[in-house]
């Protein structure tokens, strides 16, 4: 079959999603399809943008092509007859970002425009689609109450998990991932000022606004927390990501109400850590069983801090839950096998 | 030392179809990249339906990139649409059924007032993206004399060179002539095989290459052409992909390259791989781009699309190999001669 | 080209007649076929005919094989409603025959499809939100059906019929005018052909029972007020000296009711010897009186048609016809006919009146200028050649006309309102990209 994967892009940035569909468009191949992966540039900044951005995706063509998978917005619209969509989600800010800090779109009257056009679309295109899938079950409850359209959930595997090891628990806790406002690192910045052990904290990733590093080292500079936090501020590659998971002690991931449990869950397991996480992180919570793989905790500095200094007194708890992650992977069939019988059945 | 850069890198593609701008977006993209740049590149869908057109060039033009990376590098229609405050196209081809292919029989566009109209909307885009542009560069003089005279463009021929040309090498010298090219009626590799009943030298020829999509009647063709003159002991056919390492042996191995498409927008990527493994070109004088390559006796033979005609520059070859040598080295010269490098690439396109 | 020609095609229609003799020019150097609705009694003609029922019969697969749809329009619903669904669902080439399309929607939405909110909806498209009430009022019994008044030439809805075509074509240079300002779609006015129905043979004066001494004065056609036969009335009253040398022949049918009224004004006024009302007269009675016309008056307020075949009529028998200077018949030259100022009417037709009865040669000469202009311009082979001319430039702006509807549904079902910004970055990029190739 030929296949043409579809994902959105904003030049420069490359992020889980990006991955993901690298990923997907390889192994497409690697089961005997022939696959091809498009990126289509989509801007929301200024918000009219976004009409563009949607309008341009109705009027491109894909020829030559059997079936397409599209994995976001607005990449999804672009038409063809057979569309099996895996939402990695929607366009969260006209939908349960709207109301919040991060719905990014004004509540002016234009802002409130641009939403209904996106609400009116996702209802009548998202339809079309031969089935849905999407990578959880966060985002599959979004669709169905926002745009009333069912789903089933297909987890996202790790594109290659074969470089990530296990070297030893060591002091750290690591928080890898783009440094953006609801990732909240700075919530776990904010944490390392209640630690009662010598655990220290490293964060690794690229920023998206100049602001959000800003705020990360003006926090660690108030505190002078500069030999407990490390920031290593640009993109790592994948080889320095997983040698700083394999002696970390445990993974922190803290985001805002993330659609999905994140690549970053399935990479610390895959080094054998257990995961911290926050009780209003989304997805992330489905596989983080609490006591058992790592710890599901409020977005509290002092509560988050707690989970820290008890993991570095306990280092075979560590190791325990890090194993027991792994296991909930298999159990749980997050897999390309999977994934591939699914979206070309 | 030259200051690192975001660069886009733009293309379009009809979705499975790999042309040659592939090649060149992808050299490019990894050329940048050794170069310390940082590089985005966007290969967006095309389909080169007519009736489609006028959506999709609207369409590209709605995709707004003007506020990323500080360069955007076009290669193929309609990315030339893309806009960009900083935008270099390195233009390779038209939407040809509109320009040079109208009124000719290849034309694809009807020739009523909806085919006129879309041929006229095309030219004024087409226009709108090649001013835009900060500088338009194009692949031979060919193109560039298109340019000129169907959008009233100067353009600066900026020949693509081969990536890592170093692959290719040359060894002992053989007794057969190389075509190698994808298998497709306009390469004409049926008239080097018609050239070879007239050979009179005991030279072979060896024809390698896949059939595109739709042509496996064309191959077939050539088998039983080679069949009928009885020349299944000096023709070998290799109707099948190559692997870059069989084809640098092939090509380091051969007495000389021949390359015989018609009329040719540029002198194609196996003829620079043949002068890098030290061969000389055969081809003859209606191949098009091939000519700003190959001159006759210097570092090939240009003959008339004749059968005879390329049997005695065959002939002659083989004959006299030292000829053959010289002819190769002197491509390699050839090359340097027309600034066929990247780093004259990479010099010119960032503005 | 291949071309589709829809119209009615009964021998009642006009429309089907001007059909007939335009598709047998066309049918010359192209190869067209007459695609007719089957209702009753269609013409005979050699022409290549394909009849259907319903609009629902015809698919896209059938069509798909022309260059050109050609759709004839009317403002009688029975005759073209096929016609125009089918011009709904592939766009194409609309000639429209009459400038007020209202009765025709009106029957459409409120009689055919039973839609009262649809004619709402309709009459806010043509209307704004003054139509809009207009229409409100009428559903509710609030005013007088505008369709059943003089007031229709307000809301004449042919803005309804041309609605999504790629090109338009009128017969008259104000219907144009509307035309262009109501929609970007291609507009070209056409003179109307016409040819005379074949009669036996002419009938004499005796014959038609008009007095043989004096000047035969006719009108023709459905008498309603719009023709303003009243006024003629009013201004003969007044030239008393005049009044026995002529003979005021108005020969067309008539509503019983406006009927009663001339005939009580025309006892009023004296007029019984000098004004006969014929009624319904057939081709061969008509044709005999124009040829013994020696004026002819045809007046129109307020202007309904898109042009007037009647007028064209009287022009190839080179007459002299007094007209109310409006709508189509401004648009003829002043040597051709007399024209009289409609705010002026009384005392122009008065003027003008008294000037023709008395001016055999001014007559005269009027007459052979209007026949020489008719003979040149009401002709099948002129529209037929100016029709292709049109169609070939209409083909042209289809691209950009169909790119526009595309990109209008898309945006349609994305949601997106008129006022939004994306509607102007969307016609001011195709305007740059595809027209002028400029930087704006």
């Amino acid at each position: 079959m030929k296949l043409a994967v579809l994902n959105n892009c904003v030049p420069f940035i490359s992020g889980g999603a990006e991955h993901l569909a690298e990923a997907l468009t390889w192994k497409l191949r690697e089961y005997g399809h022939e696959a091809t992966l498009f990126r289509i540039p989509f801007r929301w900044e200024p918000p009219a943008k976004i009409i563009e951005s949607m309008l341009a995706c109705r009027l491109l063509r894909l020829p030559n092509v059997d079936r397409v998978i599209a994995l976001k917005f607005p990449a999804y619209l672009v038409p063809h007859s057979h569309k099996t969509l895996w939402l990695l989600h929607q366009f969260r800010q006209a939908y349960d970002l709207w109301g919040t800090p991060f719905q990014s779109i004004p509540d002016s009257a234009e802002g409130r425009q641009i939403r209904q056009v996106i609400l009116e679309t996702d209802n009548c295109y998202l339809r079309e689609a031969r089935k849905i899938y999407t990578n959880s079950q966060v985002t599959s409850d979004r669709l169905k109450r926002y745009n009333g359209i069912e789903s089933e959930v297909l987890f996202p595997p790790l594109a290659d998990s074969r470089h990530f090891y296990c070297a030893d628990y060591g002091d750290y806790i690591f928080f890898p991932g783009r440094i953006t406002a609801s990732k909240r690192q700075l919530l776990a910045v904010e944490a390392m000022k209640y630690v009662k052990t010598d655990v220290r904290l490293v964060i690794a990733g690229q920023h998206e606004a100049a602001a959000d590093l800003a705020q990360i080292e003006a926090v660690i500079r108030q505190n002078r927390l500069a030999r407990r936090v490390e920031v290593i501020p640009r993109f790592i590659s994948e080889q320095e990501k997983a040698d700083l998971f394999s002696r970390a002690l445990a993974c922190a991931y803290l985001p805002y109400d993330e659609d999905s449990y994140g690549y970053v869950t399935l990479e610390a397991y895959h080094a054998r850590k257990p995961v911290i996480t926050c009780t209003d992180s989304g997805g992330v919570a489905m596989l983080v069983k609490h006591g058992e793989t790592g710890f599901v905790i409020p977005p509290e500095p002092p509560a988050i801090a707690a989970a820290m200094d008890a993991l570095f007194e306990d280092r075979q708890a560590a190791r325990r839950m890090g194993e027991a992650g792994i296991e909930l992977l298999r159990s749980l069939k997050i897999g390309w096998d999977w994934v591939i019988e699914a979206l070309t059945r | 030392m030259q200051k690192k850069r975001k660069i886009i890198v733009a293309s379009s593609a009809m979705p499975f179809v790999q042309g040659g701008a592939h090649l060149m977006v992808d050299w490019l993209t990894r050329t940048l990249i050794d170069h310390g740049h940082q590089v985005e590149t966007l290969e967006l869908p095309f389909s080169p339906r007519w009736e489609d057109w006028l959506e999709q060039m609207l369409a590209f033009r709605l995709i707004d990139l003007s506020q990323h990376g500080d360069l955007l590098i076009a290669i193929r229609p309609p990315s030339y649409l893309l806009r960009h405050p900083n935008k270099v196209l390195w233009f390779i081809h038209h939407l040809r059924s509109a320009y040079d292919l109208w009124g000719t029989r290849y034309q694809d566009l009807p020739y009523s007032p909806e085919g006129l109209r879309h041929r006229e909307a095309v030219m004024r885009a087409d226009g709108v993206a090649l001013a835009e542009a900060k500088k338009v560069y194009c692949n031979s003089h060919v193109v560039a004399q298109r340019l000129a005279k169907f959008n009233q463009i100067q353009a600066e021929v900026l020949y693509p060179p081969l990536f890592r040309p170093e692959r290719f090498r040359s060894g002992p010298m053989g007794d057969y002539l190389l075509y190698v090219s994808r298998l497709t009626h306009h390469k004409r590799q049926w008239l080097a095989i018609e050239a070879m009943r007239y050979a009179q030298t005991p030279v072979k020829l060896i024809i390698a290459g896949k059939p595109e999509p739709g042509e496996e009647a064309y191959a077939a063709e050539l088998r039983s052409l080679i069949e009928r003159y009885h020349l299944g002991r000096r023709v070998t056919l290799l109707d099948r992909w190559i692997a870059e390492e069989e084809k640098i042996t092939l090509l380091a191995e051969c007495l000389a390259a021949i390359y015989l498409p018609l009329d040719e927008d540029s002198y194609g990527y196996a003829s620079l791989e043949a002068h890098h493994a030290g061969k000389a070109i055969v081809t003859t004088a209606d191949s098009g781009g091939t000519l700003e390559l190959v001159q006759h006796g210097v570092n090939g033979v240009v003959t008339d699309p004749d059968p005879e005609a390329l049997a005695a520059a065959i002939d002659e070859l083989y004959r006299d190999r030292s000829l053959a040598e010289r002819m190769g080295q002197a491509g390699q010269k050839r090359i340097a001669e027309l600034g066929i490098s990247w780093d004259r690439v990479i010099a010119r396109l960032l503005v | 080209m291949r071309i589709a020609w829809f119209t009615p095609f009964s021998r009642k229609s006009a429309i089907g007649r001007f059909s007939a003799a335009v598709v047998r020019e066309l049918a010359r150097k192209h190869a067209v076929e007459v695609w007719y609705p089957k209702t009753g009694d269609p013409l005979r003609t050699e022409l290549a005919r394909v009849g259907f029922h319903r609009a629902s019969d015809v698919d896209a697969q059938k069509l798909a094989s022309y260059d050109l749809l050609v759709y004839n329009l009317g403002n009688h619903l029975p005759f073209h409603l096929d016609i125009f669904e089918l011009s709904r669902r592939f766009p194409g080439l609309c000639v429209m025959h009459d400038f007020v399309m209202h009765h025709f929607f009106a029957a459409y939405y409120l009689e055919y499809l039973r839609k009262p909110e649809a004619y709402v909806a309709a009459m806010r498209r043509c209307a704004g939100a003054r139509g809009a009430r207009v229409a409100e009022d009428i559903l509710a019994g609030r005013r007088q059906r505008v369709w059943e008044t003089d007031e229709v030439a307000e809301y004449p809805m042919f803005e309804e019929a041309i609605r999504g075509q790629y090109g338009v074509v009128v017969h008259s240079e104000f219907f144009r005018q509307r035309v262009i300002s109501a929609s970007p779609v291609p507009a070209a006015r056409l003179y109307l052909p016409y040819e005379l129905a074949p009669i036996k043979s002419v009938l004499s004066r005796q014959q038609l029972g008009i007095p043989a001494s004096r000047l035969l004065i006719v009108t023709i056609g459905h008498i309603n007020p719009n023709k303003r036969v009243a006024a003629v009335l009013d201004a003969l009253a007044e030239s008393h000296d005049l009044l026995d040398r002529i003979f005021y022949t108005v020969a067309g049918p008539c509503d019983p009711g406006f009927l009663a009224e001339l005939k009580s004004r025309i006892a009023k006024l004296g007029l019984e010897q000098a004004v006969r009302l014929t009624g319904y007269v057939d081709d061969q009675q008509l044709q005999s009186l124009l040829n013994h016309a020696d004026l002819c008056i045809n007046l129109r307020f307020p202007t309904t048609e898109g042009a007037s075949a009647s007028l064209v009529e009287e022009m190839l028998h080179g007459k002299a016809v007094v007209v109310t200077d409006t709508g189509f018949y401004s648009e003829l030259p002043d040597d051709c006919v007399a024209k009289i100022r409609p705010q002026h009417e009384h005392a122009d037709l008065a003027a003008v009146l008294r000037l023709l009865i008395t001016d055999a040669g001014r007559r005269e000469k009027m007459g052979r200028a209007a026949r020489e202009f008719a003979e040149n311009h009401f002709r099948a082979d002129r529209y037929a050649d100016h029709l292709i001319e049109f169609a070939w430039h209409m083909r042209g702006a289809k691209p950009l006309l169909q790119l526009a509807d595309l990109v209008s549904q898309e945006l349609q079902f994305m949601g997106v309102t008129k006022d939004m910004p994306i509607v102007e970055t969307v016609s001011r990029e195709c305007v740059q990209l595809f027209i002028s190739g400029q930087e704006p």
